[in-house]
């Protein structure tokens, strides 16, 4: 709250702070591009290597001080994916695109699980490190299909198929970890905590089913400032009142974004929302690097290890999987699994929200860890998906002659 | 779509639309921003895709072209000949050409576009030397003498 309440000369001091901090992660962020990098891990690269924990200048000493600020970045990320999200998308891809993405979930979550388990963490955690490690970043994904030029290839569709089966597990995963992260004990207290949640989630669904002409209605403007004004302020209400009646405010974002795909303005919401989206998740990533300590990165250095590696062999499974349900070849698997490698958004609000819950504090460093590690080397190992497509045996794939488009 | 034409949905990307083409496979991608990409894949598929990246306007732009409002190549030109430079042509003019319906003078012709009209074909009849006040029809084949770099220059006054 600090940015919001302060006044005179210390109003100037945050000022500067914030405005250098943003400059130098988009500097940061526009030489890693050259790279082929995503942005995300070099926003956090950005806060840890202005924050606290390191030598130099700190500009913002506490991430708390960019509080509502990265809140709205949480919100606008889940904001955006409900607005994108279609299930008509989902089904229109048929049994072969689903069965893709449950068995991708399926290796991935259950990696998760495992991990988490054997990390000893206790029993809350291993629920959060199974999404944390299963989801990946829709948002490194399509960047990353535009940038490599891959978006004409065969296996395209079915992969950005498997990351939308991602995104709607994500939705309902929000809102069965409700009960986790709100720490409700024993089973009637569980119970409670689940009816309540999901009664939220049936009103806004039917809301998103039925409301669109009233919702429709009250955002309807030709102008696009005070459509701005108004669908932000839907947004960061639902997520407001989903936080109070117990359910996550990331959950009601998604919801809020739901609602406002079915009305009339959709398309134009869409346009209006990215560049917001944009900054206030710049803001979250970089918030989220000023709280990494690098020696406690260092200290779960063995569980990032151990996690990256489970990662990357369960989607190149994940990878094979898929590409033998729709009979393509050896270099599409090599593509889709060194793609839907990258972690992002979703592992870092996933974590955030379990630390805010009071879950065990080595999450954080132990996410941050995971998602620089994976955020970096996926895009990279992506551009150079050939050279494991050659490693893998022909004999994977029965039917290597519908494989004929070999892609770049 | 038809046949030739094959959509497909790209989720939080927008949709593709690829069409089988001589020596390759051509795939425009529509991005919900507007933006368009033209994959050019080879059949050998060993050469990675050529793409050219087009905003809105421009895409629509090489849409109309390819479309054929600005030139359509479909007038019969059934002899044409290069002598020494000279080239010898016909065009066919359609009911909605320029030329059609107004005189050789009022299209000022020679002046517009360097090319001569030599001879008017309407139906069984021959115009051998057209007058400048003679009116050109839709359905005319005429015939032209001039350099051969004149000739598109004709071709969009006259025949459009």
């Amino acid at each position: 709250m600090g940015l919001l309440a302060a006044t005179g000369g210390e109003s100037g001091r945050e000022l500067v702070a914030l405005g250098a901090a943003l400059l130098i992660a988009g500097l940061l962020a526009r030489a890693g591009r050259r790279m082929g990098l995503p942005t995300i891990p070099l926003f956090m690269a950005a806060g840890i290597l202005t924050g606290p924990h390191t030598p130099g200048p700190v500009l913002i000493r506490d991430p708390a001080d960019l509080g509502l600020l990265t809140t709205l970045g949480l919100i606008l990320l889940l904001f955006h994916l409900g607005l994108e999200f279609s299930l008509d998308d989902l089904l229109a891809g048929g049994r072969r695109l689903l069965a893709a993405g449950a068995a991708y979930l399926a290796i991935n979550m259950s990696a998760g699980v495992a991990l988490g388990a054997s990390l000893g963490w206790g029993g809350r955690e291993v629920l959060v490190i199974a999404g944390i490690v299963g989801i990946s970043s829709s948002a490194i994904v399509t960047k990353l299909l535009v940038e490599l030029r891959r978006l004409a290839n065969p296996e395209t569709g079915l992969l950005l198929g498997i990351v939308v089966v991602e995104d709607v597990f994500l939705a309902i995963y929000l809102a069965l970890l409700q009960p986790v992260l709100g720490g409700a004990e024993g089973a009637g207290e569980v119970a409670a905590s689940v009816a309540k949640g999901v009664a939220f989630l049936v009103l806004l669904v039917a809301l998103a089913r039925w409301g669109r002409g009233p919702v429709g209605r009250l955002l309807g403007t030709g102008d696009d400032e005070l459509l701005t004004v108004c669908f932000i302020g839907v947004a960061v209400l639902i997520a407001g009142v989903a936080a109070n009646v117990g359910v996550s405010d990331a959950i009601g974002a998604f919801l809020a974004g739901q609602v406002v795909a079915g009305t009339s303005v959709a398309h134009r919401v869409q346009r209006l929302v990215l560049p917001l989206r944009d900054l206030f998740a710049a803001m979250f990533f970089f918030a989220f690097g000023l709280s990494v300590d690098p020696g406690a990165l260092a200290s779960v250095a063995l569980p990032v290890l151990a996690a990256v590696t489970v990662t990357a062999i369960g989607c190149v499974v994940a990878g094979v999987i898929a590409v033998r349900i729709q009979g393509l070849g050896p270099s599409s698997a090599a593509n889709i699994g060194l793609t839907v490698v990258a972690r992002g958004e979703f592992s870092l609000i996933l974590a955030t929200l379990a630390v805010a819950a009071g879950l065990d504090g080595r999450l954080g460093p132990f996410t941050a860890g995971y998602v620089l590690v994976l955020a970096i080397a996926g895009p990279l190992a992506a551009s150079r998906s050939h050279l494991l497509a050659r490693r893998l045996p022909a004999r994977l794939f029965p039917t290597p002659a519908l494989s004929g488009k070999v892609s770049p | 779509m038809s046949d030739q034409i094959r959509e497909q949905e790209l989720p939080g990307i927008g949709r593709r639309y690829s069409v089988q083409a001589d020596g390759g496979e051509v795939s425009v991608v529509i991005h919900h921003s507007g933006r368009r990409d033209i994959y050019l894949a080879d059949t050998t598929g060993h050469q990675p895709p050529a793409v050219a990246t087009l905003s809105d306007d421009q895409a629509r732009r090489l849409g109309a072209v390819l479309a054929g409002a600005y030139f359509q190549p479909t007038l019969t030109r059934q002899i044409e000949a290069v002598v020494g430079g000279l080239l010898i042509d016909w065009v066919t003019l359609r009911p909605d050409s320029p030329g059609a319906g107004r005189s050789i003078a009022d299209l000022q012709v020679r002046r517009q576009t360097r090319m001569t009209i030599v001879a008017i074909l309407r139906g069984d009849d021959v115009v051998v030397v057209p007058e400048p006040t003679e009116v050109l029809q839709a359905g005319d084949r005429v015939v032209i003498v001039g350099r051969p770099d004149d000739l598109d220059g004709f071709v969009r006054h006259v025949a459009g």
